[in-house]
């Protein structure tokens, strides 16, 4: 097909010949104070969209909930569904940390907890786990492990624990039923059972009896036999390990190291800011340990430091 | 024109990282609030020291305290903090260089401990002495003797 040239009009080709003015320009010019003004509006107005219907990212509450305490007053107060909802809320912040909130555990650090042979176990080989931490070999669902928990669940309640229990025996298909708070006493009583009588204690000295306390309350599986530390805490800045004591006579004086001890350390400074948070931490123990209890094992942890070792400075 | 208009950006960056940072702390762990307050408190202050006019021992030793307790925490705290005492500062510093991984000798521990005495002495004179006041006569002869003896090892030299 040949080309058809058509004929250009006057008025077109005078149109090319100079350069348009119709299209488009750009100009500098400053933003208007008005779109400052309105985005810090908007960010003001989202940031208190947020507070009021994030519940401060709470990762319990969703909408339509506004915050945790609203969460909370929709619970069951009472009964079965209770002690679920109170046991989820102690597993969550104690445990899953390591064993997961689909309880399935961490690879290498701690083994699933659902469909685990041990979980169905006998209440008292249950709850000797969280009460006194599990170091060393143990196999389960087949696979071998070497363990090195902490009695994570010393500091709790029997309400807590029988609770977080349940919550672990019926749930991620798990069916091996409740744990009352009197079947946790009971465990709770047989498991301390070969510590020292109310007798044996009197006849101890102060830093004998706060050894007691020391063995009594597992600080041993974290702070090491004697307390001479070297625990791993992977990720903990503290050299990836729990701090032993022997020392502590030298850092604190007796009532600083008793307010330590009752109020604990939740948060561990990391070693890599970016890495997990390390597995174990200081619990609170003030509502666990009694008055006298802690003096004496002050006691015992100020008379650890090393003989005719003036290493101080 | 331009220079207004990277001022408007920066603004905008500015209050974005505010709202952020305001929700970040919020969310945070509450730690102990007391000590919390506290920390926050000496943490605002200024981070350095002028060390310029202390022996020349000292400031050697204020570079050992610089370097060694920053791989923890801000330098702001110690600098600013009510610890003037000799026996505080010995606590505190060895309850630091127990940690393990802490990096500190005894020898750098002891550095440490005198340029905090030292200084204290100096520069929180008013605090040092209304808590020198509050001791009993023995522990306020001792606390005065420990002074003395960091004095005695630095000054004029």
């Amino acid at each position: 097909m040949s080309r058809v040239t058509l004929p250009m009009s006057d008025e077109l080709k005078s149109n090319l010949s100079q350069p348009s003015d119709a299209g488009p320009t750009a100009s500098r010019s400053t933003v208007p104070i008005w779109i400052i003004v309105l985005t810090l509006l908007l960010l003001f107005l989202g940031a208190v969209y947020f507070d009021r219907h994030s519940g401060w990212f709470d990762k319990q509450v969703y909408a339509p909930y506004t915050s945790a305490e609203q969460l909370a007053s929709y619970q069951p107060k009472s009964g079965a569904a209770s002690m679920l909802t109170h046991g989820k809320a102690v597993y969550e912040t104690y445990c899953g940390l390591c064993h997961g909130s689909d309880g399935l555990g961490k690879p290498g650090q701690a083994p699933e907890l659902a469909g685990s042979e041990w979980v169905a176990k006998d209440i008292t080989s249950l709850a000797r786990i969280p009460l006194a931490g599990l170091n060393g070999p143990i196999q389960v669902k087949g696979r071998d492990w070497n363990l090195s928990m902490a009695p994570m669940g010393a500091s709790l309640s029997d309400a807590d624990l029988s609770a977080v229990l349940t919550y672990i025996r019926e749930s991620w298909g798990n069916k091996n039923g409740a744990v009352s708070v009197d079947e946790m006493k009971a465990a709770r009583a047989a498991i301390s059972g070969n510590a020292p009588t109310a007798a044996d204690l009197a006849k101890m000295t102060p830093v004998e009896r706060g050894h007691a306390v020391f063995q009594k309350y597992g600080c041993f599986q974290c702070h090491g036999q004697e307390a001479k530390g070297g625990v791993p805490n992977p990720n903990a800045k503290t050299a990836e390990q729990v701090p032993g004591l022997i020392y502590v006579a030298d850092g604190y004086t007796k009532d600083e190291l008793k307010t330590f001890i009752r109020r604990g350390e939740r948060n561990i400074p990391m070693l890599h800011p970016d890495g997990p948070p390390p597995p174990h931490f200081m619990p609170s123990w003030s509502n666990v340990i009694s008055t006298n209890e802690l003096n004496d094992l002050a006691d015992y942890l100020f008379s650890l430091k090393p003989k005719g070792d003036n290493l101080g400075f | 024109m331009r220079t207004n208009h990277k001022f408007d950006v920066l603004v905008l960056g500015v209050a974005v990282l505010a709202l952020f940072g305001a929700a970040v702390a919020r969310a945070e762990d509450q730690l102990d609030a007391e000590t919390k307050a506290r920390i926050d408190k000496f943490e605002k202050g200024p981070a350095t020291i002028d060390v310029s006019k202390y022996p020349q021992g000292i400031q050697d030793n204020y570079e050992t305290f610089s370097q060694k307790c920053a791989q923890c925490h801000k330098l702001s705290r110690p600098v600013n903090c009510d610890y003037v005492l000799p026996d505080e500062w010995s606590r505190y510093v060895k309850r630091m260089m127990r940690k393990p991984g802490s990096g500190i000798d005894s020898a750098d521990g002891k550095k440490i401990y005198e340029f905090l005495t030292y200084d204290s002495s100096v520069r929180k004179k008013v605090m040092l002495d209304d808590k020198l006041a509050k001791l009993t006569p023995d522990e306020k002869a001792a606390a005065e003797a420990k002074i003395k003896e960091v004095h005695d090892k630095y000054d004029n030299k």
